[in-house]
This record gives C-alpha cells, sequence and structure tokens, in this order.
C-alpha cells in the first residue's frame, strides 16, 4: 500500500496511430468475428477471406503511413516507452501485413475444399499477426511476452483446426503443451533480468547495462539464457525444435505456412532487437551460445531433411535449417549481420508461403497427399504449377538470381566479417546438404533419374529412399505409395498468391536493390 | 522475524524446477498442463520478490499480465483437449503417437 | 569464444535443480513403504466407502462454461486497478477500460450466438433422418438367450 501511494499516476501519452496496425487487426478480427451475427445470415467463407485481405491491406498501408512519419521525424517510442516505432519493427509491420494477406488467399480455397465455414480461420490468423506485430514494435519484455501469447495462442488453434483429422488434434496440443513449456521459461527469464537489472523496459535495461559494468552475475545470465531458450522453441532452433516437424506434418497445409512464416517473422524480430540492442553489451556472453546454437540447427535441419518422405516434414526440417542461417547473422553481432538476418527472415517467410500454398493444392482433398510420390512428373502434369514450385524450392535452395542466393550471401559475408570462419564454412556447407532434398524434389517432378539411391522411372510404383526403412508415416494416414493423383485444380486466389511470391523472389532475385535498401532502413531505435 | 528475500527466490526456483522436470516426466496431459501452471506461478513469486526487493512496482504489475496469459492459454489447452478426446477415452500423451518419423 | 565458464554457476544451478527433483521422487520411492491396501488405493470420499462408480464421462458443456468462466474471470482483474484508482485516472482511464471493454464484449456476442452458454436439450439442427434400416427388431435388443438373437 505505501508503494501506491507515493505514486502519482501520470497517465501515459498513447499515439494511436503508431500503433494503428495492430489496432486494425484486432478490431478488425473482432468484426469479422461477429459479422455473421449482426447482418443475421449465413455468410459464405469467401467473403471472410475478402474481409480478413482487407483488413491486413488496410494494416499494410497504415505500416507505410508510419514509414513515411518516421523517414520525416526519425524513431520513436510511445506507450510510456514500451513501444518502439522505428525502421526494424515498420520492415516487420510490413511483413506481416504481406504474410496476412498471401495467408488469406490461400486460405480460402483450401476452407472451401474442406468445408470448414465460418470466421474463426481468418480471425485467429489476423490476431496472431496483430501479436507478430507487436512482438517487433514492443520495447519492453512484458509486452514482448503478451505479444508472444497474443501470437502463439491462435496458431496453436489453427494448428488443431481440422477437427476431422486426428493429426491435426495432435499436432494441436503437441504445439501447445511444448508452446506453453517454452512460454513459461521464457516468464521466468524476464523474471530474473527484471531482478537483476531492476526493469523490464528494454533500453532501460541497456543503460542499466552500460552504466555498470557486470561480470558473471548469475541471475543476469540465467535469464538472458532462459529468454534464448524461449525464443529458440518459437523460431525452431536446436535443441528446442523437437515439435516442428509433427506439427508442420499435422497441422492444415495452409496453416502450416502461415505458422512459419509468421513464428519466424516475430520471433526473430524479437530475438533480434533483446539480443543485439539490448544485450548487446553482453555480446562475449551470449555470442559462444548463438554460435553453438547456430551450428547444430544448420547441420540437424539439413541431415534430417533428407531422409523425410513427407513433404512437409521435409520442409520442417528445410525451416529448421533456414532458422540456423538466421541464426548466423545474429551470431556475427555485427549491424551488417543483423540486416542479413532481417532480410533472410523476409525473404524466407514468402518463399515458405508460396511453397505451402503449393502444398496445399497438391494434398488434394482431405489434406493427405502429401508423399513425395504425389510430385512424381508433377512437371508434366501441370507444367506451370510445377515450374512455380520449382522456382520456391530454388530459391530456399539458395540459387543465384533469386532472393535466397542473397539472403544466404548476406549472413554468410557478415560472418565472414566477423571472423567466424568456421560458421560461415558450416553455413555453406550444410546449405550444400540441404539442396539434395530441394533438388531431390525438383527432380521428381520433372521425372529426372535421381542419381543417388532414391532412383527408378516413372513407372516404378515405390520410391526406395537409401537408408530409410522407417518412412514416417503412420500406415492409416498415408496414402499407398505410387498413386498417381490426377490434375489438381488450381483455384484463382491461390495462384495469384503463388504468382506473387514466385514474382518476389525471382524479380527481387535479379534486381535486389529495393528490398534491400528497404530491408537496410531497418535500424534499431537506440 | 522476517524471511529474507533469498529464501523467496529459491522456493520460486524449486518450484520452477519441479513445474519443468514434471511436464517432461508426466504423461498425463491434463497433470502437464498443471506443470506449467506451477511454472508461470513460480515466476509469478520471483516477480513479486524482485518488485519488493526493488521497491519498484513493474513487477507486481507484471504478475497481472503473467496470470492474464496463462489463464488464456490453459483455456485453450483444455478446449484442444476437449476436442480431440470426444471420441477418445484417457488423456495421456502416448496416445499421441501417430506423428513420427 | 572462451568465456562460456561464466555460464558455470548456472549450470550448477541447473545440476542441482536436477538432482533436487530427482532426489524427491526417488527418496518417496525408495524410503516410503509400499504396501498398498485396497483400502488405500480406494477413492476417498469423506470417509465414506463408494458404493458405485462416478461417471466416467461428462457432458462438454460443463468444460465449456467452465472455461468461458475462468477467462472472463480473470479478464476482471484488469478492472481492479481503474477501480481503485478511477478518478485520478480520469478520462484517459476510462477510454481505455471502455475499449478494454468492448473487446471482451464482442467476443462474448459470438458465444452467446454460437450457443456456448445455451443450457437445456441441444437444439436439433438438422430434422432426423428416417432411415428404413432401422425398425424396432433392429434396434430394441432382445432378452432371452443369444441364439434366440441369431435367427
Amino acid at each position: 500500500m505505501k508503494l501506491l501511494a507515493v505514486l502519482t499516476i501520470v497517465t501515459p501519452h498513447v499515439n494511436y496511430v503508431a500503433i494503428l496496425p495492430e489496432l486494425i487487426l484486432i478490431g478488425g478480427a473482432l468484426l469479422l468475428l461477429v459479422s455473421g451475427q449482426l447482418v443475421f445470415a449465413k455468410i459464405p467463407t469467401a467473403f471472410y477471406s475478402i474481409g480478413s485481405g482487407a483488413i491486413a491491406a488496410a494494416a499494410l498501408v497504415a505500416s507505410l503511413v508510419i514509414w513515411h512519419d518516421v523517414q520525416a521525424r526519425g524513431p520513436f517510442t510511445t506507450i510510456a516507452d514500451s513501444v518502439a516505432v522505428d525502421g526494424f519493427a515498420i520492415v516487420f509491420l510490413v511483413l506481416v501485413s504481406c504474410i496476412l494477406i498471401l495467408a488469406s488467399a490461400i486460405a480460402n480455397d483450401f476452407l472451401v475444399r474442406e468445408g470448414i465455414d465460418g470466421p474463426e480461420y481468418h480471425v485467429l490468423a489476423l490476431l496472431a499477426g496483430s501479436g507478430a506485430m507487436l512482438m517487433a514494435a514492443a520495447n519492453d519484455l512484458i509486452l514482448i511476452f503478451v505479444a508472444l501469447e497474443i501470437m502463439s495462442i491462435p496458431l496453436y488453434i489453427l494448428a488443431g483446426m481440422d477437427s476431422r483429422r486426428r493429426e491435426s488434434g495432435e499436432a494441436a496440443i503437441k504445439y501447445f503443451v511444448l508452446g506453453a513449456f517454452s512460454s513459461a521459461i521464457f516468464v521466468y527469464g524476464i523474471a530474473l533480468v527484471y531482478g537483476a537489472t531492476g526493469s523490464t523496459n528494454l533500453p532501460q535495461i541497456a543503460s542499466y547495462l552500460n552504466t555498470n559494468i557486470i561480470t558473471s552475475n548469475g541471475v543476469l545470465l540465467a535469464g538472458l539464457g532462459l529468454l534464448l531458450v524461449g525464443f529458440g522453441f518459437k523460431v525452431s532452433a536446436v535443441p528446442f525444435h523437437m515439435w516442428t516437424p509433427d506439427v508442420y506434418q499435422g497441422a492444415p497445409t495452409p496453416a502450416t505456412g502461415f505458422m512459419t512464416a509468421l513464428a519466424k517473422a516475430g520471433g526473430f524480430a524479437a530475438l533480434l532487437r533483446v539480443f543485439f540492442s539490448t544485450f548487446g553489451v553482453l555480446r562475449t556472453d551470449w555470442q559462444p551460445l548463438l554460435w553453438a546454437i547456430a551450428i547444430v540447427t544448420l547441420l540437424l535441419g539439413a541431415i534430417l531433411g533428407l531422409v523425410q518422405r513427407d513433404v512437409k516434414r521435409m520442409l520442417a526440417y528445410s525451416s529448421i535449417n533456414h532458422a540456423g542461417f538466421i541464426l548466423v547473422g545474429l551470431a556475427a553481432a555485427t549491424s551488417q549481420g543483423i540486416s542479413g538476418s532481417v532480410y533472410y527472415v523476409f525473404v524466407y517467410a514468402i518463399l515458405v508461403l508460396g511453397s505451402f500454398a503449393v502444398i496445399t493444392l497438391v494434398g488434394g482433398k482431405g489434406d493427405e497427399n502429401h508423399d513425395l510420390d504425389a510430385y512424381r512428373g508433377l512437371g508434366r502434369r501441370q507444367p506451370v504449377l510445377a515450374f512455380a514450385f520449382a522456382l520456391l524450392l530454388l530459391g530456399q535452395t539458395g540459387i543465384p538470381l533469386t532472393t535466397g542466393f542473397l539472403a544466404k550471401l548476406y549472413v554468410i559475408t557478415a560472418a565472414v566479417r566477423a571472423h567466424s570462419y568456421a560458421l560461415a564454412v558450416i553455413a555453406m556447407l550444410s546449405a550444400a546438404i540441404a539442396a539434395a532434398f530441394y533438388l531431390r524434389l525438383v527432380f521428381l517432378m520433372y521425372g529426372v533419374k535421381l542419381p543417388v539411391g532414391s532412383g527408378g522411372d516413372e513407372g516404378a510404383l515405390s520410391l526406395p529412399v537409401t537408408g530409410e526403412p522407417d518412412d514416417g508415416l503412420d500406415p492409416t494416414g498415408s496414402v499407398p505409395t505410387g498413386v498417381n493423383i490426377g490434375r489438381v485444380v488450381v483455384p484463382v486466389p491461390t495462384a495469384v498468391a503463388i504468382f506473387v511470391t514466385v514474382a518476389v523472389t525471382v524479380v527481387f532475385g535479379i534486381w535486389p536493390g529495393p528490398l534491400v535498401d528497404f530491408v537496410h532502413a531497418a535500424h534499431f531505435l537506440f | 522475524m522476517s524471511v529474507s528475500a533469498t529464501w523467496y527466490l529459491t522456493l520460486a526456483a524449486v518450484l520452477f524446477t519441479i513445474g519443468a522436470v514434471g511436464l517432461l516426466v508426466r504423461r498425463n496431459v491434463l497433470v502437464m498442463f498443471m506443470c506449467v501452471e506451477l511454472m508461470l506461478n513460480a515466476a509469478n513469486l520471483t516477480f513479486v520478490t524482485f518488485a519488493r526487493r526493488l521497491n519498484d512496482i513493474a513487477g507486481q504489475t507484471a504478475v497481472f499480465f503473467v496470470l492474464v496469459v496463462a489463464a488464456a492459454e490453459v483455456v485453450v489447452g483444455l478446449g484442444i483437449i476437449v476436442s480431440i478426446y470426444r471420441r477418445r477415452p484417457g488423456a495421456t500423451a502416448d496416445d499421441l503417437h501417430g506423428l513420427k518419423g | 569464444m572462451g568465456s562460456l565458464d561464466s555460464y558455470l554457476p548456472i549450470f550448477f544451478m541447473v545440476v542441482l535443480g536436477i538432482a533436487f527433483a530427482s532426489l524427491s521422487f526417488g527418496a518417496s520411492k525408495l524410503l516410503a513403504p509400499q504396501r498398498p491396501t485396497s483400502a488405500k488405493e480406494a477413492p476417498y470420499e469423506c470417509g465414506i466407502v463408494p458404493t458405485h462408480e462416478p461417471a466416467r464421462r461428462f457432458p462438454v458443456r460443463f468444460y465449456l462454461v467452465a472455461m468461458i468462466f475462468v477467462v472472463v474471470d480473470i479478464e476482471v482483474i484488469f478492472l481492479f486497478p481503474w477501480a481503485v484508482d478511477s478518478q485520478s485516472l480520469g478520462r484517459f482511464g476510462l477510454v481505455e477500460i471502455l475499449v478494454f471493454a468492448a473487446s471482451v464484449f464482442v467476443p462474448f456476442i459470438y458465444l452467446v450466438a454460437n450457443g456456448a452458454l445455451d443450457w437445456g436439450p441441444i437444439k436439433r439442427v438438422r430434422p432426423v433422418e428416417s432411415q428404413p434400416d432401422r425398425t424396432s427388431s433392429s434396434t430394441v435388443r432382445h432378452v432371452g438367450p443369444p441364439n434366440d438373437q441369431a435367427a
């Protein structure tokens, strides 16, 4: 009580324009939720998708308005310093808006195909998007935690959205239990950091660390380590990646793509800000940890990706590998490394959305057709779709003239400049290993005879994978091997979304200027 | 007689560890939820103790947010469990083995 | 990259934590006498010997209402600080709390509209389709020796 009495309450100044994108998403989501009740009629799924896309587009416009504002006036903070409005935050606001627009187009066709009606999918997606935006803009550890939960909780539900598939519920519960575990670890980390520095506000922590020379403060380092564990779960860095393959495989495919893009964007935004900007002084403490995590993440993702037969599982390990690359940029702990990481997140989010859009289509009704065999000869059956998918896979491989190549180039260059040559070499090695499974899929689509083990011509019904007797699939849930699926129907909204992702990948791969300049403006406030 | 802050922090650390170990070794999903709650409340205890020691109210307000988030989280978790086990009796994590590889 | 030794105290802390937890579990396994009797194993019910098994499964509706209660109940926590100091928080506090109340109210409309709070018998959404193969001989169980049923 004494504590309260001495405080005179100063109401914070709230710059509502600065948090307009988040407000639009949350308000729009609530409106969408009750829109069916407001008009007293059953609303077709397409309306919800269009509404969701429009809300996300409005958030994009609001983000660009703030961008203009920041360009003119410089970065600033609002709501009692708990929200930072700087170039770094705005790059992620724009990215999340784009993810939401693309995801609503991709999800629409899936929801119609599977007969999941109602606004819930889009409402949850919008709420998760607002959480990811807040994570990027948060300037206070407590706000980061709340934003992390606003992002994660809808994602848990999205993973279990397809209630008729048993795997979907299983994915949801696994994601939930491990997610809640990581959140608890994260909160405990915040509590310890608060105890050690006396604040949860990031600039105040930074100024405390700058004025007090700290040598091996156990509480602070423990807090820092727990924060890293919490973030590591969200961005699926090894050894906190256990949930990733199961959840990716079990979740409805468009939700998987959305989840990957969003969780990587939000998770890395907060991770980069907290570690580089706030705890930058302690970099000699956290750099070795990140260095070790980056190496195991890179290698494990690439190697285990080789033995997967389920395409969604394969991309799960691929996403672990990509998380490793993004960590390489952070482990360099230079501003060049950070902009490399931001560029990588941006590029990867777009690539992975497009890839999962194609997988959604090939998956067919019931969302089950995810064996590698479903892609056999896709190049002949549907040349355009296969070509788009091939470009997206090549982008993830890091072939020159795609954005994926530039992303890998930037983070590896940053690592070399920071003299961590071992990390750079391992990153390149893992890229070469990962290329094997991307290219295997590309060759499979075009019916090229496969070089290693997994060969067999078009007529062969099964595709043996060397050294992998367990095909990793539940016998009840798998498609009989060798089923030759017919032409898949490509609905217009998904086609447009895939076209956009491919266009971004190729155009900004050949003409990198605008995107690189945009990302390079991602400066921290302090 | 006053109890020093260190004891509260130690208690919180012990509770947190019990929660973490419990979550990893127990197979019943509901018990796993309880372990998560235990971990979150250990964090709350830490927050309150530090707020008291630092004479700063921010730590106490943090507890509000953690509490609300914990409630929201556990409700979503229960919702997921209910939707899964409507068709199946029992609630152990070992039943969830469809996804592997 | 050699400053990992500053993590040594944390490492010891983790080891201590694990040791403590495993020691507690192990000690109760080893030291406590393991003499289970049927009386000990029985569920405790105010000292009265239970006469019948409790119902194994409750209707989902119970869980649903309980979960909605937990969420709405905990939201009230944000009203307390405002209620204590609503005077000095002034117009700012009022606006913020109204926005908060609105964003809690909108999902409530959704819940009511979707029948999450409807008690009593479940409304029939679809009319029951008459199935020609369902006759009284297929649904009513006949009493008697099993070979009668087969006939």
